[in-house]
């Protein structure tokens, strides 16, 4: 892992040397796996990951066994959002089989449980249920289709004979289980084009029913990854760098090798690990290391106190006013169209780097038994973390085996792998099997941040006050470059030296500095209303500060910036913010509808409690579309948000408990960073540290919230992010609406 | 040595005194059920009920619960035999990623131990400790009612498990 800045970086090289050998096969996954789809159906012979032989296993996602097992496997992970229960009843109801009866595993790294939308087995961009809804369908009902066939065979009768129930064949009322067939199905050609079930038959989907994982995680059992142990496994504890990318320079350790339960210290690429029998000990010995390091210098340099006379944000309003940029987008005269425009309204935000904090901090469980290498994680891309893994262990890729379980969170956060790379390094160094965990400080000063964003716009309005050009330039770090810094080690061909591995990893960033913009880094600032002319600038300012997903990743500040823009621009004309937005959307139907409904639903422009108000917000995110009005009130500058009406339109909703739960999940966690959430950096080393001075939004913080799910015929589209980018600009429209003051920077500082 | 009452069963632990409740619990005895969240008392993740009361087992050392009764999410059920809140937890799904739940559910079980007709502010208050990143907020209290509902009706159980033991994962009703 190095460290990208914008100018005069230095290239670090990787203290550790592993060998590539299996350079080979690594170039042909990474080559077929950006075209290469998951198979709808895949013939029954297929070599697969998990090969049952006494099974009906038309790919590696689906088996029924002989002995009357139907076993899913989960190829997305589960971290909150829903897709254990979601992808599961999407088989079960064409499978025919109550999603109950189905026991779902969570997938191993493999190339057969790639993400066909990435080519990678990565699980973000809320695309799992809309990405699997057709194959997992046009799956299980082939499957329940051969069944049938092979039932027909069996019992002598014909196909139409043959009914199903609940895994069942159903023959005059006599059940007999799907298992009994398996065999006999097996030895008959896969079907290919078994008809799906309409809409009106669905007796799994769409339907309300508990979470599949309820029962588990409601009574301790559910296995994260930091709850894997075995005989035999110490625990690591880790010291990195204060400042990301610093190096050891010289290390003391003869005061902790004496601590109690202490087994082992090791260096490894990062930093220094103390490897204990239980966790506690080898994390209090870790305060008896002495360190001197070797500073990254750019972002050792770094300040964003926000107490800071140029508010902390000098770096990137420099940025925003040099002439500097690439163009994102353009349509019409872009920004040409503004020298025409009756009136321009103009309006800068902020947004500020964003730690992901989930609740799990991040662990990973490594074992090296010679050169073959178990790792135990709950990752958002175990095949990344594979990889990962096989480059720090120094062992071939195909001896690496990734156990997947339940992720205490994700939001972007577990897309990166580095706590794998260390786990792996210290697994390495030490020859011990070790499971590594962050504690809350490591996990909250050592994130692949949200970006930081300032956004400048330009509107021009005609004669009639419509919007004639839309125009926005944004400054801040590109997160591209920071991903392939993260992946290219495991894809590169191991006859490279080390420092061109380094070299190359660095190339994505010079890429990205000065040719193209990262699609996350505009994303959302301009598609959503309607104007003749638009335009939207990136500019990179980075000061070096890792940056990742977060969730709804350009959106969760895009939403912010453009809605509250919006605001603005209704209430210096005096129009009604509802009413302006519509008249804007005649383009974008959908995200007009949820709107309507939600005004409806709120009972906007209705009179409300004495002292309270009303702020809007409309977002289109990762296929979905979602408006939210909030109600809030603030009094001695305190403010309270009672209720927010949530209305979106996500296609199918395949259980609409849980997109309700996404939304109100969303809306929580976005108002956590609207209301608390800021990392600031003191020459560059993160000043947060937990949650007394990162706060999580907390129940008596939480308001209502009403979700009204758009009734729909069309395919599922996301909802793990959705609801997040709205929900910022709907509270500081409010309050706006409450007090007159704008607030353009995040998070929310009333008394400023 | 220190001894304690874990789930009904008198352990013996030769751990240092210092040693945090959580991780003798975690990492001694391999409950897993308890989690760890940030180690100062801030999330409630680590949550257990000591005489009754939630408590951060991250911050409590073995030698304040010395002779005392300590319950963990084990001890109040398993998928099985859920008390009357697992119950309505999984009916209203509650849990998303699930690694704050087993805290969640230990400072609502001694909220309802006391209260079982628990206003929409004493549930705020019994439960501001207790951290959910994923924002389960509104269906913790809908459960919440829902259990504190049918305790009221007189055929509750906030712990079906009366004795758990810890060291061969036995469990006696």
């Amino acid at each position: 892992m190095t460290t990208p800045t914008t100018k005069n970086f230095t290239l670090h090289s990787k203290t550790i040397r592993a060998s590539r050998r299996n350079f080979i096969k690594g170039l042909s996954l990474a080559g077929a796996g950006l075209i290469v789809g998951l198979p709808i159906t895949a013939c029954a012979n297929a070599a697969t990951a998990n090969k049952n032989p006494s099974a009906l296993q038309p790919n590696a996602l689906l088996q029924i066994t002989s002995d009357n097992n139907i076993n899913f496997y989960l190829p997305r992970s589960e971290m909150g959002q829903g897709t254990y229960t979601g992808l599961t009843t999407i088989v079960a109801e064409e499978l025919d089989v109550h999603p109950n009866n189905i026991n779902v595993i969570h997938a191993p790294a493999h190339d057969d449980f790639t993400n066909p939308d990435y080519g990678l087995q990565v699980t973000g961009g809320s695309n799992s249920i809309r990405t699997h809804f057709l194959p997992l369908r046009h799956l299980a009902a082939n499957a329940r289709l051969v069944i049938r066939q092979a039932a027909a065979q069996q019992l002598k009768l014909t196909l139409a004979d043959i009914q199903t129930d609940n895994g069942h064949i159903v023959i005059n009322g006599k059940t007999l289980p799907y298992g009994d067939f398996s065999d006999d199905a097996n030895t008959l050609p896969f079907p290919e084009n078994a008809p799906l079930k309409d809409k009106s038959q669905f007796k799994y989907l769409g339907k309300n029913a508990p979470r599949l994982d309820g029962a588990s995680k409601s009574t301790g059992t559910a296995k994260f990854g930091i709850d894997v142990d075995f005989e035999g496994l110490y625990r690591a504890a880790l010291k990195r760098c204060p400042v990301y990318g610093g190096t050891v320079k010289t290390f003391d350790s003869s005061a902790v090798k004496a601590m109690p339960g202490v087994t082992s210290v090791v260096e490894i690429h990062n930093g220094i690990a103390v490897i204990a029998e239980h966790y506690y000990q080898a994390k209090n010995a870790l305060a008896k290391l002495n360190i001197e390091w070797d500073l990254p210098e750019t972002l050792a340099a770094f300040s964003s106190d926000s107490s800071d006379s140029d508010n902390g944000k000098g770096l990137f309003k420099t940025a925003l006013d040099s002439d500097e940029s690439s163009n994102a987008f353009e349509q019409g005269d872009g920004l040409e169209a503004l020298n025409n425009a009756d009136k321009v309204i103009t309006a800068e935000y902020w947004a500020p780097y964003l730690a992901h904090a989930t609740m799990e901090p991040m662990n990973c469980t490594a074992k090296l038994t010679g050169d073959q290498l178990d790792i135990w994680v709950g990752s958002q891309s175990p095949d990344l973390a594979k990889l990962t893994a096989a480059y720090y262990a120094d062992v071939p890729k195909d001896n690496v085996t990734v156990n997947s379980t339940f992720l205490g969170g994700g939001f972007g956060r577990r897309a990166s792998n580095d706590f794998v790379a260390e786990a792996a390094a210290i697994a390495k160094a030490s020859g011990l099997a070790i499971q590594l965990i962050w504690s809350r400080e490591d996990d909250m000063q050592n994130d692949f941040y949200r970006p930081a964003a300032m956004a400048k716009f330009n509107i021009g309005l005609n004669k009639d006050g419509l919007i004639d050009s839309w125009t926005v330039k944004r400054a801040g770090p590109q997160m591209m470059p920071y991903v392939l810094d993260n992946i290219v080690d495991g894809f590169m061909p191991s006859f490279l030296p080390n420092g061109m591995v380094d070299w190359l990893s660095k190339m994505g960033y010079s890429l990205y500095d000065s040719l193209l913009v990262d699609h996350s880094s505009v994303e959302g600032l301009y598609e959503d209303y309607d104007a003749p002319h638009k335009s939207s600038d990136h500019v990179t300012a980075d000061p070096g500060l890792p940056v990742g997903a977060w969730r709804s990743v350009g959106h969760s500040f895009s939403g912010f910036f453009k809605e509250s823009m919006m605001d603005e621009i209704a209430a210096q004309l005096k129009q009604d913010a509802v009413e302006f937005r519509l008249k804007h959307l005649t383009n974008n139907p959908k995200l007009a509808n949820t709107l309507k409904v939600a005004a409806e639903k709120a009972g906007w422009n209705k009179p409300l409690p004495k002292g309270h108000y009303h702020g809007v917000a409309s977002h289109a995110s990762f296929s979905s579309f979602v408006s939210q009005i909030a109600e809030v009130s603030v009094e001695n500058n305190q403010l309270k948000i009672h209720k927010v009406v949530c209305v979106v339109d996500c296609g199918l909703a395949v259980n609409p408990d849980i997109v309700k739960a996404q939304m109100e999940s969303g809306i929580i966690y976005g108002l956590s960073a609207a209301l608390h959430g800021e990392i600031i950096l003191k020459e560059g080393v993160v000043q947060q540290s937990n949650f007394h001075d990162y706060p999580a939004l907390r129940i008596h913080e939480s308001p209502d919230i009403e979700v009204v799910i758009i009734d729909s015929d069309d395919a599922p589209t996301g909802v793990g992010e959705p609801g997040l980018p709205p929900i910022a600009a709907a509270v500081a429209n409010g309050i706006f609406a409450a007090t007159g003051k704008r607030l353009r920077n995040l998070p929310f500082k009333l008394d400023s | 040595m220190i001894s304690f009452e874990l789930n009904g069963k008198t352990v013996q632990l030769d751990a240092a005194p210092d040693t945090p409740l959580l991780w003798a619990v975690r990492d001694h005895l391999k409950l897993k059920g308890s989690k760890f969240g940030c180690g100062m008392g801030l999330c409630g993740a680590c949550s257990m009920l000591l005489d009754g009361e939630s408590t951060r087992s991250c911050i409590l050392p073995i030698s304040a619960v010395q002779g005392r009764k300590i319950t963990t999410i084990e001890g109040l059920g398993n998928p099985n035999m859920l008390s009357t809140l697992q119950s309505a937890w999984v009916e209203a799904s509650v849990p998303q990623c699930g690694y704050c739940q087993s805290g969640q559910l230990i400072s609502a079980t001694a909220l309802l131990s006391k209260n079982n007709n628990p206003s929409d502010k004493e549930i705020d208050n019994a439960m501001s400790g207790n951290i959910c990143r994923c924002g389960t907020y509104p269906n913790i209290k809908k459960a919440i009612k829902q259990a504190a509902t049918d305790m009221q009706k007189g055929n509750g159980r906030l712990q079906m498990v009366s004795h758990f033991d810890p060291l061969t994962q036995k469990e006696e009703v």
